[in-house]
């Protein structure tokens, strides 16, 4: 029987709700959506928020009391999507730093980036960027102390074992280690989003 | 019906939010000062979130091609019809062949000019608003340029003349005070920290954008190892990178994010962050979020005799 959840009030108008895995968030975030009377319910990689009218604070607070964190996803059958980056130089200008601070060859780096099945954990930040796990343990890199003000669409980062892809152009913090031409939002296609989460994905390098 | 002449720093379409849609990381854009825009759509006889021109610091220009029924809210330093001073916060009846023009502002931010019946915008994801970075909504996603014509959805033409009440129209002035709660890791800031973030003064940073405004005072150290888990964020967030200088989002706020997020504005204030200028004094005031939503029904209860009669 999976625990209950006990919600937090992060702002005066939002709840959120820690869970283990990205797994947990996507799927407990699919139930809130039908059973909560909620203006939005956003996942992150370990919680779920609900932010809701302010007339609803009670409603909502009950719809929360019954929800337990199960994964219902399903792990991702389709063959992995390949996605070319061009690593380093000017389109990565952290990936020195970032082998620097593991104590890795950029060749090592790129052969082990390559070489993983990754898997789409979540969309999120901007339009269509991605949240992709399957870096190891040893790859955990931090943030950027301050965000660039404008990073180019296309660009990729990694993040405490993340590989994050800029669909857009814009701020971000977290360092660049390439760039790929893979569009991953297109505003006026049937399908916007070239990822949806539980989709896998191998790198190339170009 | 309105040729924009000049646009100014810049102007966009704006209406109601994008709500729905946080988890394709779509953010909710719409008017970053959400009571203005009500404001303004009231005085034409327009729902409030009817989609109007948000005008940034002024300094608009626009040629008037047939008759229409517009009124102009938020920051104001001088509204000229044709030459002529004209009232801000008032039904205004414009002629074919007239020209509006919005002053540069001093004091706040952001002004909105509605017209009758709504701006023809397109609709993206359920809302016409702009959004600039993926250019969602609005006209083409892009800000307004000279040369730009803009249509009404319906007849452009209301007989009625309001004002806004004085009680209900927003004083805008240099230094804010923002009610503000605790958020999800206010706790990795020590005593001092948290005393400094909700007693001292913060200046709002030189890129005052819709995304988000910096908080310059002193840099606060929340005890974060910068391997954060991403997490949801909103307008109000006030998220604090390594860097210790915090940061309020806005209207076109990100929908997540990796940095301790060590406070929120409270929804009854949120409006005010539009009217954020480059310099302007800002001060967090602490409530309980119980208190913060009696703050907000208080507000509400006011603002509705007017807004929703």
């Amino acid at each position: 029987m999976p625990a209950r959840l006990i919600p937090t009030r992060i702002a005066d108008d939002v709840f959120e709700l820690q869970v283990r895995t990205p797994g947990e968030a996507q799927s407990l975030a699919a139930v809130l959506r039908e059973v909560a009377p909620a203006e939005d319910v956003v996942a992150g990689l370990d919680r779920v928020a609900i932010r809701f009218h302010p007339s609803r604070a009670h409603q909502v607070e009950r719809a929360l009391r019954d929800v337990t964190a199960e994964n219902k996803t399903t792990p991702g059958t389709a063959p992995p999507i390949e996605i070319g980056i061009s690593y380093g130089g000017e389109n990565g200008p952290d990936l020195t730093s970032v082998c620097e601070a593991l104590n890795l060859s950029t060749d090592a780096f790129i052969a082990s980036h390559t070489q993983r099945v990754h898997t789409v954990e979540m969309i999120g930040f901007t339009p269509g960027f991605s949240y992709i796990s399957g870096l190891p343990e040893e790859f955990s890199v931090p943030r950027l102390a301050s965000p660039r003000p404008r990073v180019p669409a296309g660009s990729v980062g990694v993040s405490t074992r993340f590989t994050g892809i800029y669909a857009l152009h814009g701020p971000g913090g977290w360092p660049l280690i390439g760039k790929t031409d893979a569009k991953l939002f297109r505003a006026n296609d049937k399908n916007p989003f070239l990822l949806t989460p539980g989709q896998r994905v191998k790198f190339r390098a170009l | 019906m309105l040729v924009v002449t000049k646009p100014g720093l810049q102007a966009t379409l704006q209406g109601a939010p994008r709500l729905g849609y946080r988890h394709f990381g779509i953010p909710y854009s719409g008017a970053a000062d959400a009571l203005s825009l009500a404001l303004a759509n009231r005085l034409v006889g327009n729902s409030a979130t009817m989609t109007a021109l948000e005008i940034t610091f002024g300094g608009f220009e626009a040629d008037i091609a047939a008759d229409c029924t517009v009124a102009v809210t938020g920051a104001i330093d001088r509204i000229l019809i044709s030459g002529q001073s004209a009232p801000a916060h008032t039904t205004l009846h414009l002629k074919a062949g007239d020209c509006i023009a919005i002053s540069p502002v001093i004091r706040g931010c952001r002004t909105y000019l509605a017209v009758s019946t709504g701006f023809q915008a397109e609709e993206a994801f359920g809302s016409t608003s702009t959004y600039l970075p993926a250019q969602l909504g609005g006209l083409n996603g892009r800000a307004l340029k000279a040369g730009d014509r803009l249509k009404s959805v319906g007849s452009p033409v209301w007989t009625e003349t309001l004002e806004t009440p004085k009680s209900h129209r927003p004083v805008f002035s240099n230094a804010l005070a923002l009610r503000a709660c605790a958020s999800a890791e206010t706790d990795l800031l020590d005593e001092a920290d948290r005393k400094c973030l909700f007693e001292e003064t913060f200046f709002a940073g030189r890129q005052a954008t819709r995304m988000g405004v910096a908080l310059i005072g002193r840099t606060l150290s929340p005890n974060s190892d910068g391997q954060m888990k991403s997490a949801p964020v909103f307008p109000g967030t006030i998220q604090c990178p390594p860097s210790g200088t915090p940061v309020v989002l806005l209207c076109d706020a990100q929908t997540t994010g990796g940095y301790p997020r060590i406070a929120h504005i409270a929804r009854c204030d949120q409006h005010l962050l539009g009217q954020i200028r480059p310099g302007d004094q800002i001060r967090l005031l602490e409530r309980s979020p119980d208190d913060a939503l009696r703050d907000y029904a208080e507000k509400r209860k006011l603002l509705d005799a007017w807004l929703m009669p």
